[in-house]
This record gives C-alpha cells, structure tokens and sequence, in this order.
C-alpha cells in the first residue's frame, strides 16, 4: 500500500508513537490495557516524584486506572505481579535479574541519588575496614557492596553491611558506623549536620557518570503489553524532564495528594537529582558498571552480558530518546 | 557539559522518526477562522501549546519560535507554519491571542495562534500528550511540548519543554522539508 494511502487509512486522533521503519508505519495503538499500577511508599523517597507527578500524563496516554501500590522497598511486588512497573534502582535491578526474578530493566531516568554518610571517624570508603553500615533495601546493600569493591575491600569480610529497615535512625542513634541514605535522607543529613558525607554519588566519579534509577517492569507485563509499556514510559519521560524544570511546583503538587510529606527536604531533593540525564548517559553502561563491580563484590554470579541479555529491553527508551527531544 | 540534544542523536542526516499520524484538530484562528490540520497538509507544521497571560516560560517559547521563524525565511509562511494552541481558552479569545501574537513578535502569514471551547481545547492536548491544569491563582500549569508534523500530517518528532536546541529543530525542520521535497 502507499504510504499516503496507508495515512487516509489510519484512524484519526492517535497519540502517535511506535517508531518502525519508514514507510511501513502504523499509528501507535491504543495500550493493551488501560490499568496501570505503580509503587509508593508509606515514607518521603524523592527522586522517584516522576512515577507520581505522571499520572494525569498515565491518563493523556490512554490509562484510565492508574492504580499506586503502596510498597517499602525493592522489586517484589512488581515480580509478584501486583506492581506492573516502578523505578528501581540499577544495583538492586542487577541484583534481580541475577537471581532470575521476571523483571526487565527498561531505561536509566536519572543519575545521582545515593549519598553514603559516616560518622566523624569515617573519612573514605576505605575507612569502612572493620566498621558496619546500615541499609535499608536489597539494592543498596549491593550498592555499597559495589563501593567497597571498587576501592579494594572485601565486602564480605572487610566491612559488615547490615539490612534493617531502620537504617537511617540506627546511624542518627550512632548504632552503626554508615549509612547510604537515599532522598531526601541525605538532604535531611545535610541540614541537620548529621554524619560526614563520604560519597555523593551525584558529583563523585564514578558514580555520577552513571544512572541510578532505572525504570522497570514486570517481565510479562511488559512483553504482553508493549504498546502500554511504551506509552508509560513516554509518561515517565516526560514528568522526569518537570522534574528537572519545576521542582518546586513539583513538590508542592506531590504533598498535596499525600505522596511526599516533607517540603524541604524533598525540593532540595530534586534540585540535587540530575534528572536532565536521562537523554544523555547511556543504560546499558550503567549496567556493565554496576555489574562489573557487583560480580568483583561477589554479590551476583552472572556476567553483564548475561544480565543485559536477560533483565534489560532498551527498545522503548532508544525510540523515546529519538521521539521526544529537549 | 555535552550537548544533550546531540548526545542521542544518530546523526545529522539521519531520517526523523515516524511516530504516527498527528492528531487532528480543526480551532478557531486569531481572525476568527477555521482552521485543521488537515488545510496545512503540503507544509511542515510546529504545533506547541502556549497561554497569553503566562508571564514566564510561554513568552520564552513564543519568542524562540519567532525567532526560528525569521530564520527560516521565505520558507517560513510558504512552506513551514507555526501553530500555537491555547492552553486557557476561557481568557483566550480571537482578540487576545491577536495582542499576544503582535507583542511576541509572532507576525506573518506562518503563524496561527488558535482557540476553541474549553472541550476542544482539552481534547487536542490530551492527544498531543500535553497536561494542562488551571491553578487557583488563575495560571495555567501544563506541559511545554512542541511537535513538528510533516506535509503529510505525520507526527514526526516532539519537544520537551523551553530549553531545546533551537539550532537542532531548525536543523529538524530542513530535514522534513528535504525530505518532502524528494
């Protein structure tokens, strides 16, 4: 068919987006399903604030039910099924795919995030010989795994990593030596004047030349639902750029329907997440890094080609990062 | 910092991608007209989505646009228009996008700046993926998207937000009429 005779055939008043070949192109369709759920969580995590700011761009996209399951960390529940898609972080999603869970790592959105803080006797990484730190998900206990790694530590024997969902009161109380706080707890740290920041994974290299936050789906979900997948993270895309353009509005919006509930700390949050990466970096480096330290920490036995191979589909993110420019 | 507008750019001579077939919608001009997408078929279109009261990022866009529209030249009118769709259309009348356009420096023939009932007006932002929310202060919050369509009403590439590359769209807008031109 002409292509021409292919546009007077095509149903108006599509949102377009499925990029294909040339001259072989269709309107995008409608999502194969109109509900989506995401994750949120009973307590202010900050850089997450596009999964929540998307939901009116969720029901421009074509979802009539945005449902947000409330969660307290990590990717269970989206392997469970109960979430279809989230953002997690890249260490926990190697971590994952590792282990086989059915998830599949979509696209980095963002750098940045994690700061880890010692007390006054901890001044590097390497100070952690002998010492404990408290985490309080599966991830950022690989994370600082990865950390400790990079500088030559064994994480298994050098340093105790402890997982306890009051990691961040543990280190204010002095309990442990550490903590990799997550947004807005390190903006929280900061302005408090607790603990001594050891790495800023925002500014720090190596970290900060990666993503942190990857969005995820659910494995079946996002291969019975292609259409859907890429229509949220168009959605996600998007509020991630706002993020970056109007933290302010941002949080205020956020605090207002229950997601966040300090202001501050959280602005200050997102005006420190480099949200603005999400175009620039790329994914699948960020998931070699993280692997390639991750299988040195001894936290995961698969190569990153392997965990590329089976827990990674860029083909959403690559269309959107040439659809979408800004 | 690098470029991100070149970051993720396969290269310049690299086709746009085909997203699909661009919203139709068919407003009411500053002159009081009809106007749809469908009568700028044989031209290449930018779609955004402004607001004539907005003091801040809307006159950054406008004034963007105008200026891109200078450096198209002749072709700008001819063979490329600029479409802004209003985003407050209780406030936005005929007469009101009119003084806005004059006091942006949108003028000529290239440029259509469009209203319509508030359902109409909601119905075409959606479509294009555009938010909109009045606040209680009376502004207007809502999405920053440009889109180009090509001269056969397929939605090509979008724009997120004011601080895009305006050389790069420039760049974008060549590149459709080139190909058109084939």
């Amino acid at each position: 068919m002409e292509r021409r005779a292919v546009l007077r055939a095509l149903s108006a008043g599509v949102i377009g987006s499925i990029s294909v070949a040339p001259r072989a192109f269709a309107a995008e369709p409608p999502p194969e399903t109109t509900r989506i759920r995401l994750n949120r969580y009973p307590f202010d995590v900050a850089c997450v604030a596009p999964q929540w700011l998307a939901e009116e761009l969720l029901r421009a996209e074509g979802f009539k039910t945005v449902e947000y399951v409330s969660i307290t960390g990590d990717a269970d529940q989206m392997v469970a099924g109960k979430i279809d898609m989230m953002f997690l972080d890249a260490p926990g999603l190697i971590q994952a795919v590792d282990e086989g869970q059915a998830l599949l790592g979509l696209g980095g959105m963002h750098g940045g995030c994690y700061e880890l803080f010692g007390t006054s006797h901890v001044r590097s990484v390497l100070d952690l010989r002998g010492r404990t730190v408290a985490v309080s998900t599966k991830g950022r206990h690989a994370f600082v795994a990865a950390m400790a790694s990079y500088v030559g530590l064994n994480p298994r024997k050098d340093l105790k990593i402890v997982l306890t969902a009051d990691a961040k009161q543990q280190f204010v109380d002095g309990k442990v030596d550490a903590v990799l706080g997550f947004p807005p707890e390190p903006q929280e740290f900061r302005a408090r004047k607790i603990g001594r920041l050891i790495v800023d994974t925002t500014a720090d290299r190596p970290w900060s030349q990666y993503f942190c936050c990857f969005a995820t789906g659910n494995r079946d979900f996002v291969r019975t639902h292609p259409v859907a997948t890429k229509r949220v993270l168009r959605a996600l895309v998007k509020a991630v750029d706002i993020c970056a353009a109007e933290p302010e509005k941002v949080v205020r919006g956020l605090i207002d329907r229950g997601f966040l509930k300090d202001h501050d700390y959280s602005l200050q949050a997102l005006r420190d997440v480099p949200y603005r990466r999400w175009r620039e970096y790329d994914s699948a480096d960020t998931i070699r890094f993280f692997a390639l330290r991750m299988h040195e920490a001894g936290v995961i036995k698969s190569s990153p080609q392997k965990i590329i191979a089976d827990g990674m589909d860029w083909r959403f993110i690559n269309e959107l990062k040439r659809e979408l420019k800004g | 910092m690098a470029m991100p507008a070149l970051a993720h750019q396969p290269g310049r001579d690299a086709r746009l991608p085909t997203i699909g077939a661009a919203p139709p919608f068919a407003l009411t001009t500053a002159d009081g007209e009809r106007l749809a997408l469908n009568d700028l078929r044989g031209k290449v279109a930018a779609v955004t989505f402004i607001y004539a009261t907005c003091t801040d990022t809307c006159p950054l866009l406008t004034a963007k646009l105008a200026e891109l529209s200078k450096r198209m030249g002749k072709d700008f009118g001819t063979k490329v228009v600029f479409v802004a769709i209003t985003v407050d259309p209780e406030r936005d009348t005929p007469d009101v996008l009119r003084r806005y356009a004059q006091a942006h420096g949108a003028r000529g023939a290239g440029w259509a700046f469009l209203t319509g009932t508030p359902a109409e007006i909601k119905d075409v932002a959606q479509r294009y993926g555009v938010f909109a929310r009045k606040t209680d202060r009376g502004a207007v919050d809502h999405t920053f998207l440009t889109s180009l369509v090509d001269r056969t009403g397929t939605l090509r590439v979008q724009y997120m937000g004011v601080r895009f590359d305006p050389d790069e769209m420039l760049r974008d807008l060549h590149s459709l009429l080139r190909e058109s031109g084939r």
